[in-house]
Protein backbone atom coordinates (compact mmCIF):
# COMPACT_ATOMS: atom_id res chain seq x y z
CA UNK A 1 0.00 0.00 0.00
CA UNK A 2 2.65 2.47 -1.04
CA UNK A 3 1.82 5.12 -3.57
CA UNK A 4 4.54 5.19 -6.24
CA UNK A 5 6.06 8.29 -7.81
CA UNK A 6 4.28 10.06 -10.60
CA UNK A 7 0.69 9.14 -9.74
CA UNK A 8 -0.18 11.95 -7.41
CA UNK A 9 -0.14 15.56 -8.55
CA UNK A 10 2.82 17.45 -7.11
CA UNK A 11 0.77 19.64 -4.72
CA UNK A 12 -0.49 16.45 -3.04
CA UNK A 13 3.10 15.16 -2.69
CA UNK A 14 4.16 18.44 -1.13
CA UNK A 15 1.06 18.44 1.05
CA UNK A 16 2.07 14.94 2.17
CA UNK A 17 5.45 16.25 3.30
CA UNK A 18 3.73 19.20 4.94
CA UNK A 19 1.59 16.79 6.98
CA UNK A 20 4.36 14.26 7.60
CA UNK A 21 6.68 16.89 9.08
CA UNK A 22 4.41 17.85 12.01
CA UNK A 23 3.49 14.19 12.53
CA UNK A 24 7.17 13.27 12.77
CA UNK A 25 7.90 16.37 14.81
CA UNK A 26 5.16 15.47 17.28
CA UNK A 27 6.44 11.90 17.63
CA UNK A 28 10.06 13.06 17.96
CA UNK A 29 9.10 15.58 20.63
CA UNK A 30 7.41 12.84 22.62
CA UNK A 31 10.43 10.59 22.07
CA UNK A 32 12.92 13.23 23.17
CA UNK A 33 10.98 13.65 26.39
CA UNK A 34 11.52 10.00 27.30
CA UNK A 35 13.80 9.47 30.27
CA UNK A 36 16.39 7.38 28.37
CA UNK A 37 16.24 8.15 24.67
CA UNK A 38 19.67 6.76 23.84
CA UNK A 39 18.68 3.41 25.26
CA UNK A 40 15.46 3.34 23.26
CA UNK A 41 17.02 4.18 19.90
CA UNK A 42 18.80 0.84 19.30
CA UNK A 43 15.70 -1.04 20.45
CA UNK A 44 13.40 0.92 18.20
CA UNK A 45 15.84 0.58 15.30
CA UNK A 46 16.24 -3.17 15.55
CA UNK A 47 12.51 -3.60 15.93
CA UNK A 48 12.03 -1.38 12.87
CA UNK A 49 14.33 -3.68 10.94
CA UNK A 50 12.47 -6.71 12.28
CA UNK A 51 9.10 -5.26 11.25
CA UNK A 52 10.48 -4.44 7.84
CA UNK A 53 11.59 -8.04 7.43
CA UNK A 54 8.46 -9.51 9.04
CA UNK A 55 6.19 -7.70 6.61
CA UNK A 56 7.61 -10.01 3.92
CA UNK A 57 5.97 -13.01 5.62
CA UNK A 58 3.11 -14.21 3.46
CA UNK A 59 -0.04 -15.58 5.00
CA UNK A 60 -1.45 -18.42 2.90
CA UNK A 61 -5.11 -17.89 2.08
CA UNK A 62 -5.99 -21.04 0.19
CA UNK A 63 -5.92 -19.98 -3.47
CA UNK A 64 -3.45 -17.13 -2.90
CA UNK A 65 -1.53 -15.40 -0.14
CA UNK A 66 -1.37 -11.93 1.32
CA UNK A 67 1.42 -10.13 3.04
CA UNK A 68 0.78 -8.13 6.14
CA UNK A 69 1.23 -4.42 6.59
CA UNK A 70 1.83 -4.64 10.35
CA UNK A 71 1.51 -0.90 10.95
CA UNK A 72 -1.04 -1.50 13.73
CA UNK A 73 1.31 -3.92 15.45
CA UNK A 74 4.14 -1.43 14.98
CA UNK A 75 2.08 1.20 16.78
CA UNK A 76 1.17 -1.23 19.55
CA UNK A 77 4.76 -2.33 20.20
CA UNK A 78 6.72 0.84 19.44
CA UNK A 79 4.33 3.58 20.55
CA UNK A 80 5.56 6.98 19.35
CA UNK A 81 8.61 5.36 17.80
CA UNK A 82 6.25 3.86 15.22
CA UNK A 83 6.14 7.12 13.23
CA UNK A 84 9.91 7.48 12.67
CA UNK A 85 10.07 3.70 12.21
CA UNK A 86 7.53 3.90 9.40
CA UNK A 87 9.22 6.90 7.79
CA UNK A 88 12.54 5.03 7.85
CA UNK A 89 11.01 1.77 6.67
CA UNK A 90 9.37 3.53 3.74
CA UNK A 91 12.55 5.41 2.91
CA UNK A 92 14.52 2.17 2.87
CA UNK A 93 11.88 0.45 0.76
CA UNK A 94 11.93 3.29 -1.74
CA UNK A 95 15.71 3.30 -1.79
CA UNK A 96 16.27 -0.45 -1.96
CA UNK A 97 13.41 -1.83 -4.02
CA UNK A 98 11.57 1.12 -5.50
CA UNK A 99 8.41 0.30 -3.49
CA UNK A 100 6.75 3.64 -2.95
CA UNK A 101 8.87 6.59 -3.95
CA UNK A 102 10.84 9.56 -2.78
CA UNK A 103 8.42 12.26 -3.89
CA UNK A 104 5.55 10.35 -2.28
CA UNK A 105 7.47 9.54 0.91
CA UNK A 106 5.59 12.24 2.83
CA UNK A 107 2.18 11.02 1.68
CA UNK A 108 3.06 7.41 2.44
CA UNK A 109 4.42 8.32 5.88
CA UNK A 110 1.13 9.99 6.78
CA UNK A 111 -0.86 7.17 5.20
CA UNK A 112 0.84 4.49 7.30
CA UNK A 113 2.14 6.52 10.24
CA UNK A 114 -1.05 8.23 11.32
CA UNK A 115 -2.99 4.93 11.56
CA UNK A 116 -0.03 3.45 13.47
CA UNK A 117 -0.22 6.32 15.94
CA UNK A 118 -3.97 5.77 16.32
CA UNK A 119 -3.28 2.06 16.84
CA UNK A 120 -0.73 2.96 19.53
CA UNK A 121 -3.35 5.06 21.35
CA UNK A 122 -5.96 2.34 20.98
CA UNK A 123 -3.60 -0.30 22.30
CA UNK A 124 -2.80 1.89 25.27
CA UNK A 125 -6.49 2.01 26.18
CA UNK A 126 -6.19 -1.60 27.33
CA UNK A 127 -4.94 -0.39 30.70
CA UNK A 128 -8.31 1.20 31.31
CA UNK A 129 -10.15 -2.03 30.76
CA UNK A 130 -8.50 -3.98 33.53
CA UNK A 131 -11.77 -5.52 34.55
CA UNK A 132 -11.79 -7.56 31.34
CA UNK A 133 -8.72 -9.33 32.67
CA UNK A 134 -5.26 -8.30 31.53
CA UNK A 135 -4.94 -11.05 28.94
CA UNK A 136 -8.31 -10.53 27.37
CA UNK A 137 -7.84 -6.76 27.32
CA UNK A 138 -4.42 -7.14 25.71
CA UNK A 139 -5.72 -9.45 22.99
CA UNK A 140 -8.85 -7.42 22.30
CA UNK A 141 -6.99 -4.16 21.99
CA UNK A 142 -4.25 -5.78 19.94
CA UNK A 143 -6.93 -6.98 17.53
CA UNK A 144 -8.41 -3.49 17.37
CA UNK A 145 -4.98 -1.91 16.88
CA UNK A 146 -4.14 -4.28 14.02
CA UNK A 147 -7.50 -3.91 12.31
CA UNK A 148 -7.60 -0.13 12.71
CA UNK A 149 -4.00 0.23 11.54
CA UNK A 150 -4.72 -1.46 8.23
CA UNK A 151 -8.32 -0.29 7.86
CA UNK A 152 -7.53 3.38 8.35
CA UNK A 153 -4.52 3.19 6.02
CA UNK A 154 -6.68 1.55 3.34
CA UNK A 155 -9.34 4.24 3.71
CA UNK A 156 -6.82 7.06 3.34
CA UNK A 157 -5.12 5.28 0.44
CA UNK A 158 -8.26 4.75 -1.63
CA UNK A 159 -9.58 8.16 -0.74
CA UNK A 160 -6.40 9.73 -2.04
CA UNK A 161 -6.22 7.63 -5.19
CA UNK A 162 -9.82 8.32 -6.13
CA UNK A 163 -9.64 12.00 -5.26
CA UNK A 164 -6.59 12.57 -7.41
CA UNK A 165 -6.94 10.22 -10.38
CA UNK A 166 -7.87 12.50 -13.24
CA UNK A 167 -11.50 13.10 -13.88
CA UNK A 168 -13.92 11.72 -16.40
CA UNK A 169 -14.98 8.85 -14.17
CA UNK A 170 -18.62 9.37 -13.40
CA UNK A 171 -19.64 9.76 -9.78
CA UNK A 172 -21.64 6.56 -9.73
CA UNK A 173 -18.69 4.43 -10.91
CA UNK A 174 -16.46 6.20 -8.44
CA UNK A 175 -18.77 5.44 -5.54
CA UNK A 176 -19.05 1.79 -6.55
CA UNK A 177 -15.26 1.59 -6.79
CA UNK A 178 -14.81 3.12 -3.33
CA UNK A 179 -17.34 0.77 -1.74
CA UNK A 180 -15.86 -2.23 -3.52
CA UNK A 181 -12.31 -1.44 -2.53
CA UNK A 182 -13.23 -0.68 1.06
CA UNK A 183 -15.28 -3.88 1.29
CA UNK A 184 -12.40 -5.92 -0.08
CA UNK A 185 -10.18 -4.58 2.67
CA UNK A 186 -12.51 -5.51 5.53
CA UNK A 187 -11.43 -9.18 5.55
CA UNK A 188 -7.80 -8.10 5.24
CA UNK A 189 -8.21 -5.79 8.23
CA UNK A 190 -9.76 -8.66 10.19
CA UNK A 191 -6.87 -10.98 9.28
CA UNK A 192 -4.40 -8.29 10.27
CA UNK A 193 -6.27 -7.83 13.56
CA UNK A 194 -6.30 -11.55 14.34
CA UNK A 195 -2.62 -11.84 13.44
CA UNK A 196 -1.76 -8.86 15.66
CA UNK A 197 -3.74 -10.33 18.55
CA UNK A 198 -2.02 -13.69 18.13
CA UNK A 199 1.38 -12.06 18.00
CA UNK A 200 0.66 -9.98 21.08
CA UNK A 201 -0.52 -13.15 22.82
CA UNK A 202 2.77 -14.80 21.85
CA UNK A 203 4.83 -11.85 23.09
CA UNK A 204 2.85 -11.80 26.33
CA UNK A 205 3.83 -15.38 27.01
CA UNK A 206 7.43 -15.20 25.88
CA UNK A 207 8.73 -11.65 26.29
CA UNK A 208 6.21 -9.45 28.10
CA UNK A 209 8.57 -6.48 28.48
CA UNK A 210 8.37 -5.90 24.73
CA UNK A 211 4.80 -4.75 25.25
CA UNK A 212 5.69 -2.20 27.89
CA UNK A 213 5.29 1.35 26.82
CA UNK A 214 8.63 3.17 26.69
CA UNK A 215 6.95 6.58 26.49
CA UNK A 216 5.59 6.25 29.99
CA UNK A 217 8.09 7.99 32.17
CA UNK A 218 6.44 6.99 35.44
CA UNK A 219 7.64 3.45 36.14
CA UNK A 220 4.74 2.79 38.49
CA UNK A 221 2.40 3.29 35.56
CA UNK A 222 4.05 0.43 33.74
CA UNK A 223 2.00 -2.67 33.97
CA UNK A 224 4.06 -5.84 33.74
CA UNK A 225 2.16 -7.18 30.80
CA UNK A 226 2.77 -10.80 31.67
CA UNK A 227 0.95 -10.52 34.99
CA UNK A 228 -2.64 -9.67 35.73
CA UNK A 229 -3.11 -6.06 36.67
CA UNK A 230 -3.57 -5.25 40.33
CA UNK A 231 -6.96 -3.74 39.67
CA UNK A 232 -8.31 -6.69 37.79
CA UNK A 233 -9.69 -9.59 39.70
CA UNK A 234 -10.26 -12.10 36.98
CA UNK A 235 -6.98 -11.74 35.06
CA UNK A 236 -5.75 -15.00 33.66
CA UNK A 237 -2.12 -14.64 32.79
CA UNK A 238 -0.83 -17.25 30.43
CA UNK B 1 13.74 -10.07 -1.24
CA UNK B 2 17.01 -8.81 -2.59
CA UNK B 3 18.91 -6.72 -0.11
CA UNK B 4 21.70 -5.33 -2.22
CA UNK B 5 22.77 -1.71 -2.21
CA UNK B 6 25.75 0.33 -3.26
CA UNK B 7 26.40 -2.10 -6.12
CA UNK B 8 27.45 0.61 -8.54
CA UNK B 9 28.44 3.34 -6.11
CA UNK B 10 32.11 2.72 -6.84
CA UNK B 11 31.89 3.62 -10.54
CA UNK B 12 33.39 6.87 -11.75
CA UNK B 13 31.26 9.44 -13.54
CA UNK B 14 30.46 13.14 -13.21
CA UNK B 15 27.35 12.20 -11.23
CA UNK B 16 29.38 9.97 -8.91
CA UNK B 17 31.81 12.82 -8.30
CA UNK B 18 29.06 15.37 -7.66
CA UNK B 19 29.26 16.49 -4.02
CA UNK B 20 26.59 14.45 -2.16
CA UNK B 21 24.67 17.37 -0.65
CA UNK B 22 24.56 19.27 -3.94
CA UNK B 23 23.57 16.07 -5.75
CA UNK B 24 20.81 15.30 -3.23
CA UNK B 25 19.35 18.80 -3.43
CA UNK B 26 19.72 19.06 -7.20
CA UNK B 27 18.20 15.69 -8.08
CA UNK B 28 15.37 15.92 -5.53
CA UNK B 29 14.49 19.38 -6.87
CA UNK B 30 14.36 17.89 -10.36
CA UNK B 31 12.18 14.99 -9.15
CA UNK B 32 9.66 17.42 -7.71
CA UNK B 33 9.73 19.51 -10.87
CA UNK B 34 8.94 16.32 -12.82
CA UNK B 35 6.06 15.64 -10.45
CA UNK B 36 4.65 19.07 -11.32
CA UNK B 37 4.42 18.23 -15.03
CA UNK B 38 0.79 18.36 -16.09
CA UNK B 39 1.10 18.92 -19.84
CA UNK B 40 1.53 16.02 -22.19
CA UNK B 41 4.12 17.66 -24.42
CA UNK B 42 6.48 18.08 -21.45
CA UNK B 43 6.59 14.32 -20.84
CA UNK B 44 9.15 13.58 -23.61
CA UNK B 45 11.19 16.54 -22.34
CA UNK B 46 11.42 15.28 -18.77
CA UNK B 47 12.06 11.73 -19.97
CA UNK B 48 14.91 13.03 -22.12
CA UNK B 49 16.37 14.91 -19.14
CA UNK B 50 16.13 11.87 -16.89
CA UNK B 51 17.60 9.51 -19.44
CA UNK B 52 20.48 11.80 -20.34
CA UNK B 53 21.31 12.14 -16.65
CA UNK B 54 21.20 8.35 -16.44
CA UNK B 55 23.57 8.11 -19.39
CA UNK B 56 25.87 10.61 -17.72
CA UNK B 57 25.92 8.53 -14.55
CA UNK B 58 27.29 5.48 -16.45
CA UNK B 59 25.06 3.14 -14.48
CA UNK B 60 24.33 -0.03 -16.45
CA UNK B 61 20.87 -0.30 -17.99
CA UNK B 62 20.33 -3.63 -16.24
CA UNK B 63 20.33 -1.76 -12.92
CA UNK B 64 17.44 0.44 -14.01
CA UNK B 65 15.60 -2.47 -15.60
CA UNK B 66 15.77 -4.66 -12.51
CA UNK B 67 14.78 -1.79 -10.22
CA UNK B 68 11.87 -0.73 -12.40
CA UNK B 69 10.22 -4.13 -12.52
CA UNK B 70 8.27 -4.13 -9.27
CA UNK B 71 7.11 -0.49 -9.19
CA UNK B 72 6.32 -0.80 -12.90
CA UNK B 73 3.85 -3.63 -12.30
CA UNK B 74 2.26 -1.72 -9.47
CA UNK B 75 1.86 1.37 -11.60
CA UNK B 76 0.39 -0.66 -14.45
CA UNK B 77 -2.14 -2.11 -12.04
CA UNK B 78 -3.20 1.37 -11.01
CA UNK B 79 -3.40 3.08 -14.39
CA UNK B 80 -4.10 0.28 -16.88
CA UNK B 81 -7.86 0.76 -16.69
CA UNK B 82 -7.76 4.52 -17.20
CA UNK B 83 -7.94 4.57 -21.03
CA UNK B 84 -11.01 2.33 -20.92
CA UNK B 85 -13.10 4.02 -18.27
CA UNK B 86 -12.04 7.64 -18.00
CA UNK B 87 -13.09 10.41 -20.40
CA UNK B 88 -15.83 11.17 -22.92
CA UNK B 89 -14.03 11.29 -26.27
CA UNK B 90 -14.10 7.85 -27.84
CA UNK B 91 -11.02 7.04 -29.93
CA UNK B 92 -11.76 3.46 -30.82
CA UNK B 93 -14.44 0.98 -30.00
CA UNK B 94 -14.74 -2.77 -30.28
CA UNK B 95 -17.88 -4.18 -28.75
CA UNK B 96 -17.96 -3.19 -25.08
CA UNK B 97 -14.29 -2.15 -25.13
CA UNK B 98 -13.99 1.61 -25.58
CA UNK B 99 -10.68 3.41 -25.79
CA UNK B 100 -11.07 6.96 -24.51
CA UNK B 101 -8.82 9.88 -25.25
CA UNK B 102 -8.74 11.60 -21.85
CA UNK B 103 -7.95 8.36 -20.05
CA UNK B 104 -5.22 7.49 -22.55
CA UNK B 105 -3.49 10.85 -22.24
CA UNK B 106 -3.79 10.69 -18.43
CA UNK B 107 -2.19 7.26 -18.48
CA UNK B 108 0.67 8.42 -20.70
CA UNK B 109 1.21 11.43 -18.46
CA UNK B 110 1.29 9.40 -15.26
CA UNK B 111 3.52 6.70 -16.74
CA UNK B 112 5.92 9.31 -18.17
CA UNK B 113 6.16 11.24 -14.91
CA UNK B 114 6.66 8.00 -13.03
CA UNK B 115 9.49 6.88 -15.31
CA UNK B 116 11.26 10.24 -15.13
CA UNK B 117 10.99 10.56 -11.34
CA UNK B 118 11.96 6.96 -10.61
CA UNK B 119 14.91 7.05 -12.99
CA UNK B 120 16.21 10.23 -11.34
CA UNK B 121 15.74 8.63 -7.92
CA UNK B 122 17.74 5.60 -8.98
CA UNK B 123 20.50 7.85 -10.32
CA UNK B 124 20.74 9.45 -6.87
CA UNK B 125 20.75 6.12 -5.05
CA UNK B 126 22.86 4.24 -7.55
CA UNK B 127 25.70 6.75 -7.51
CA UNK B 128 25.81 7.57 -3.79
CA UNK B 129 26.82 5.07 -1.10
CA UNK B 130 23.98 4.75 1.41
CA UNK B 131 26.06 5.96 4.35
CA UNK B 132 27.12 9.06 2.42
CA UNK B 133 23.49 9.73 1.59
CA UNK B 134 22.44 9.60 5.24
CA UNK B 135 25.39 11.78 6.21
CA UNK B 136 24.32 14.30 3.57
CA UNK B 137 20.73 14.22 4.87
CA UNK B 138 22.00 14.68 8.41
CA UNK B 139 24.04 17.71 7.46
CA UNK B 140 21.00 19.13 5.69
CA UNK B 141 19.02 19.05 8.93
CA UNK B 142 17.67 15.52 9.43
CA UNK B 143 17.00 15.13 13.20
CA UNK B 144 19.69 13.05 14.95
CA UNK B 145 17.20 10.47 16.23
CA UNK B 146 16.08 9.77 12.66
CA UNK B 147 19.64 9.58 11.35
CA UNK B 148 20.73 7.19 14.12
CA UNK B 149 17.65 5.03 13.63
CA UNK B 150 18.11 4.93 9.85
CA UNK B 151 21.72 3.80 10.14
CA UNK B 152 21.02 1.19 12.81
CA UNK B 153 17.98 -0.14 10.97
CA UNK B 154 20.00 -0.40 7.78
CA UNK B 155 22.86 -2.11 9.61
CA UNK B 156 20.66 -4.83 11.12
CA UNK B 157 18.30 -5.32 8.20
CA UNK B 158 20.65 -7.78 6.53
CA UNK B 159 21.22 -9.69 9.79
CA UNK B 160 17.54 -10.03 10.47
CA UNK B 161 16.71 -11.00 6.91
CA UNK B 162 19.17 -13.86 7.30
CA UNK B 163 17.66 -14.82 10.65
CA UNK B 164 14.19 -14.92 9.14
CA UNK B 165 15.38 -17.00 6.19
CA UNK B 166 16.94 -19.50 8.60
CA UNK B 167 13.80 -19.67 10.72
CA UNK B 168 11.60 -20.13 7.65
CA UNK B 169 13.81 -22.95 6.44
CA UNK B 170 13.59 -24.57 9.87
CA UNK B 171 9.80 -24.30 9.74
CA UNK B 172 9.69 -25.89 6.30
CA UNK B 173 11.98 -28.70 7.39
CA UNK B 174 9.55 -29.43 10.18
CA UNK B 175 6.76 -29.70 7.66
CA UNK B 176 5.18 -26.24 7.49
CA UNK B 177 3.47 -25.70 4.16
CA UNK B 178 4.68 -29.03 2.79
CA UNK B 179 1.71 -31.33 3.28
CA UNK B 180 -1.23 -30.85 0.88
CA UNK B 181 -3.90 -28.90 2.65
CA UNK B 182 -6.65 -31.52 2.91
CA UNK B 183 -5.18 -34.10 5.22
CA UNK B 184 -3.29 -31.93 7.63
CA UNK B 185 -6.07 -30.53 9.73
CA UNK B 186 -9.32 -31.67 11.04
CA UNK B 187 -11.80 -29.33 9.45
CA UNK B 188 -11.24 -25.57 9.10
CA UNK B 189 -9.98 -25.18 5.59
CA UNK B 190 -12.36 -22.71 4.02
CA UNK B 191 -11.33 -21.01 0.79
CA UNK B 192 -10.31 -17.34 1.17
CA UNK B 193 -9.74 -17.80 4.89
CA UNK B 194 -6.35 -18.40 6.43
CA UNK B 195 -6.10 -21.46 8.67
CA UNK B 196 -5.92 -20.75 12.35
CA UNK B 197 -2.85 -22.96 12.80
CA UNK B 198 -1.07 -21.22 9.92
CA UNK B 199 -1.79 -17.84 11.43
CA UNK B 200 -0.64 -19.09 14.83
CA UNK B 201 2.61 -20.49 13.44
CA UNK B 202 3.35 -17.40 11.37
CA UNK B 203 2.57 -15.05 14.25
CA UNK B 204 4.98 -17.07 16.38
CA UNK B 205 7.55 -16.75 13.59
CA UNK B 206 7.13 -12.97 13.42
CA UNK B 207 7.08 -12.78 17.23
CA UNK B 208 10.30 -14.77 17.50
CA UNK B 209 11.91 -12.43 15.01
CA UNK B 210 10.84 -9.42 17.11
CA UNK B 211 12.12 -11.03 20.31
CA UNK B 212 15.44 -11.93 18.76
CA UNK B 213 15.89 -8.42 17.45
CA UNK B 214 14.92 -6.98 20.83
CA UNK B 215 17.43 -9.16 22.65
CA UNK B 216 20.08 -8.32 20.10
CA UNK B 217 19.34 -4.63 20.54
CA UNK B 218 20.14 -4.91 24.24
CA UNK B 219 23.56 -6.34 23.42
CA UNK B 220 24.10 -3.75 20.68
CA UNK B 221 23.17 -0.95 23.05
CA UNK B 222 25.65 -2.15 25.68
CA UNK B 223 28.41 -2.35 23.08
CA UNK B 224 27.55 1.11 21.75
CA UNK B 225 27.42 2.51 25.25
CA UNK B 226 30.89 1.14 26.01
CA UNK B 227 32.19 2.94 22.95
CA UNK B 228 30.75 6.22 24.12
CA UNK B 229 27.34 6.36 22.46
CA UNK B 230 25.18 9.08 23.95
CA UNK B 231 28.02 11.05 25.53
CA UNK B 232 28.57 13.72 22.90
CA UNK B 233 26.25 16.68 23.15
CA UNK B 234 23.69 15.67 20.55
CA UNK B 235 22.88 19.13 19.31
CA UNK B 236 26.51 20.15 18.82
CA UNK B 237 27.68 16.94 17.18
CA UNK B 238 29.54 17.48 13.95
CA UNK B 239 27.16 16.26 11.24
CA UNK B 240 29.60 15.15 8.63
CA UNK B 241 33.24 14.51 9.40
CA UNK B 242 34.81 15.94 6.30
CA UNK B 243 38.35 17.24 6.27
CA UNK B 244 38.51 20.93 5.51
CA UNK B 245 39.95 21.34 2.07
CA UNK B 246 40.36 24.47 0.04
CA UNK B 247 37.62 25.30 -2.43
CA UNK B 248 38.37 23.14 -5.45
CA UNK B 249 37.20 22.97 -9.03
CA UNK B 250 35.14 19.93 -8.00
CA UNK B 251 33.25 22.06 -5.47
CA UNK B 252 32.72 24.71 -8.09
CA UNK B 253 31.45 22.12 -10.57
CA UNK B 254 29.15 20.68 -7.86
CA UNK B 255 27.68 24.08 -7.12
CA UNK B 256 27.23 24.75 -10.81
CA UNK B 257 25.55 21.39 -11.19
CA UNK B 258 23.16 22.23 -8.38
CA UNK B 259 22.46 25.66 -9.89
CA UNK B 260 21.85 24.01 -13.27
CA UNK B 261 19.44 21.49 -11.80
CA UNK B 262 17.50 24.19 -9.97
CA UNK B 263 17.39 26.36 -13.11
CA UNK B 264 16.12 23.39 -15.10
CA UNK B 265 13.45 22.72 -12.48
CA UNK B 266 12.31 26.35 -12.55
CA UNK B 267 12.26 26.28 -16.35
CA UNK B 268 10.09 23.14 -16.27
CA UNK B 269 7.69 24.73 -13.79
CA UNK B 270 7.47 27.83 -15.96
CA UNK B 271 6.89 25.79 -19.12
CA UNK B 272 4.03 24.06 -17.36
CA UNK B 273 2.06 27.30 -17.61
CA UNK B 274 2.86 28.06 -21.25
CA UNK B 275 -0.08 27.21 -23.47
CA UNK B 276 1.00 25.08 -26.40
CA UNK B 277 0.31 26.49 -29.82
CA UNK B 278 3.00 24.99 -31.99
CA UNK B 279 3.41 21.68 -33.74
CA UNK B 280 0.65 19.47 -35.04
CA UNK B 281 -2.58 20.73 -33.49
CA UNK B 282 -4.15 17.26 -33.44
CA UNK B 283 -1.18 15.78 -31.64
CA UNK B 284 -0.87 18.53 -29.06
CA UNK B 285 -4.57 18.30 -28.46
CA UNK B 286 -4.23 14.59 -27.87
CA UNK B 287 -1.28 14.98 -25.56
CA UNK B 288 -2.36 18.03 -23.61
CA UNK B 289 -4.00 16.84 -20.47
CA UNK B 290 -6.52 19.27 -18.96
Amino acid sequence: MHIPDGILPAPVCIGGYALAAPLLGYALRKINRMPDVTEQIPKASLLTAAFFIASSIHIPIPPASVHLVLNGLLGAVLGYFAVPAIAIGLFLQAVMFGHGGLTTLGVNTVLMGFPALVAAWVFRLRHRFGRLGARRADLLFAFLAGAIGLGLAALIFFGLILATIPGGLDAQAERVAVYGLVASHIPLALIEGVFTAMLVGFLRRVKPELLQDPTRSDPSALQPAGQPSKKSTGGRAA
Amino acid sequence: MRLVMDEFAHLDSPIHRWEPRCKLLGLVTLMFAFAFVERGWLVPVVLAIALSLYGLSRLPLSFLRSRLRYPGYFLLGVVALLPFCSGQTVLWQLGPVVLRQEGLSAMLLIAGRFLAIVTTGFILLGTTPFLTLVAALRSLGLPPVLADMTLLTYRYLFDLAETLATMKLAMRLRGFGQVPSGDRHRGFSIPFLPRRTDLGNLSALAGTLLIRSYEQSERVYKAMRLRGYGYTPRSGAAPVAQPKTPFSTLDLASMMGLAGAVALAIALLGLGFVPVSFGVPQLTHLLSFR
